[in-house]
């Protein structure tokens, strides 16, 4: 029966694939299979997010009721969920920018802010840890990036230093990871597609 | 007090409870995570129901054709077989559903991979070789061929680290082949120090920003 399923689950995965696939290469044929497919697949997407929140909301809640340790937390989570969702059902707008701009943006920022001392501290790590002449390359551009972009007078050779860096050899190696990126992106779509893929098998 | 005063208040305390991390991980921080983990959730549900999920049901429910009808329900049963997922005698009939969402991703990612990221790379990537016709094009013409070069090296650098023998670990190429693969790592390692410190100056402006926010809300600016 197991077996099935997974037979089931491979044929769809390849047939889903290959339909989507030849729509939006030839454009013309399948695209409105493609479109409605595509479609289908937007909205299972989203229903996974909301079994997401669902299975966020679940943990809390057995928390709450357990009171188990931490539970304040759980009841903060809890609490600014409803708050949000109860403004949204009453159709308060201005309150709702209130909790989303100046709450969550104010919030989202901050860590933003406090991701320097984390990266700052990541860079002196990785020379108190092992010197290499990788870790010494990166740290050297690490300080050209950051030593360039000060405007000061003396430190113009640096700021031409710094813009020949990001305009030449890190764009190379950028463009490297962008193709790396995108031919492991390939093999990754083609073992789907002839159902090599383990996630689909299993 | 207007909801501005309040909001800004609210601003004001959060960008505190977030900053006190800077004295080690403690109650307050923690707090201020969990509430923004509520409000993201909270607001990720509102708009995927708001924008993704009524929107079909509309369309498709709503308009009383049959066909509509089937084709409308076949996400909602399929949300219903990943929600299976979670139970174990049901579990494989969630496969069904994440082979559609696999199937879907996989031909998406394979047409945005070559069209959207490798010919327009290697268009541009070609493209440095031609600089135009002014007085700095030679040198624009050197760093052309390095960019060039750089791209291969990093590729012959990844194709190193992923090609395996058969036990397992990385083959040991000649010394040709070691030569260009470490360039490739300097290259790799310029552009991900580059980014690093990209984002430290980004981090930064946030940080400058927050600061001022502080200091303007303390003097009541």
């Amino acid at each position: 029966m197991g077996r099935i399923a997974t037979l089931i689950a491979s044929a769809l995965a390849i047939s889903i694939g290959l339909i989507v696939l030849v729509g939006l290469l030839t454009g013309s044929t399948l695209a409105g299979l493609t479109g409605l497919v595509l479609q289908i697949a937007v909205i299972t997407a989203a229903m996974t997010v909301l079994i997401g929140v669902l299975n966020l909301l679940i943990l809390h809640l057995r928390r709450i009721f357990g009171r188990e340790r931490g539970i304040i937390y759980s009841i903060t989570l809890v609490v600014s969920f409803l708050l949000v969702i109860a403004l949204y059902v009453l159709d308060q707008p201005d309150a709702r920018r209130v909790v989303l701009e100046d709450v969550a943006v104010s919030i989202e920022s901050t860590l933003s802010a406090l991701l320097v001392f984390a990266l700052v501290y990541g860079a002196y790590r990785l020379m108190r840890r092992r010197v290499t002449w990788a870790a010494v390359l990166f740290t050297a551009i690490v300080l050209i990036t950051l030593l360039g972009a000060v405007p000061l007078s003396q430190l113009a050779l640096l700021e031409q230093l710094r813009a020949w860096i990001l305009a030449v050899p890190a764009s190379a190696g950028a463009r490297g990871l962008l193709l790396g990126i995108a031919l492991a992106a390939i093999i990754a779509g083609m073992r789907v597609l002839i159902g090599q893929e383990r996630a689909v098998r299993e | 007090m207007t909801l501005d005063q309040i909001g800004l208040i609210a601003g004001f305390v959060c960008t505190l409870l977030i900053f006190s991390y800077l004295l080690g991980d403690n109650f307050l921080y923690r707090l201020a995570i969990y509430a923004f983990a509520g409000i993201t959730a909270g607001y990720v549900t509102v708009v995927t129901v708001e924008s993704v999920i009524l929107p079909w049901i509309r369309g498709t429910f709503g308009s009383g054709d049959p066909i509509g009808l089937v084709v409308g329900a076949v996400p909602l049963v399929l949300g219903v077989l990943l929600l299976l997922k979670s139970v174990n005698r049901y579990q494989r009939a969630g496969n069904i559903a994440l082979a559609v969402l696999i199937g879907v991703g996989a031909a998406v990612g394979l047409v945005g991979a070559i069209s959207g990221t490798l010919l327009p790379v290697m268009r541009d990537t070609v493209e440095t070789l031609r600089p135009g016709d002014n007085a700095e094009s030679n040198i624009a013409l050197v760093n052309g061929f390095i960019i060039i070069g750089g791209v291969m090296c990093t590729l012959v650098y990844f194709g190193r680290i992923a090609r395996r023998g058969p036990d397992g670990a990385p083959q040991r190429p000649r010394l040709f082949g070691r030569f260009i693969s470490t360039l490739g790592q300097g290259f790799v390692v310029i552009a991900l120090g580059a980014l690093y410190g990209g984002a430290i100056l980004t981090g930064l402006t946030i940080l400058s920003e927050r600061l001022a926010f502080i200091f303007l809300t303390i003097g009541g600016g």
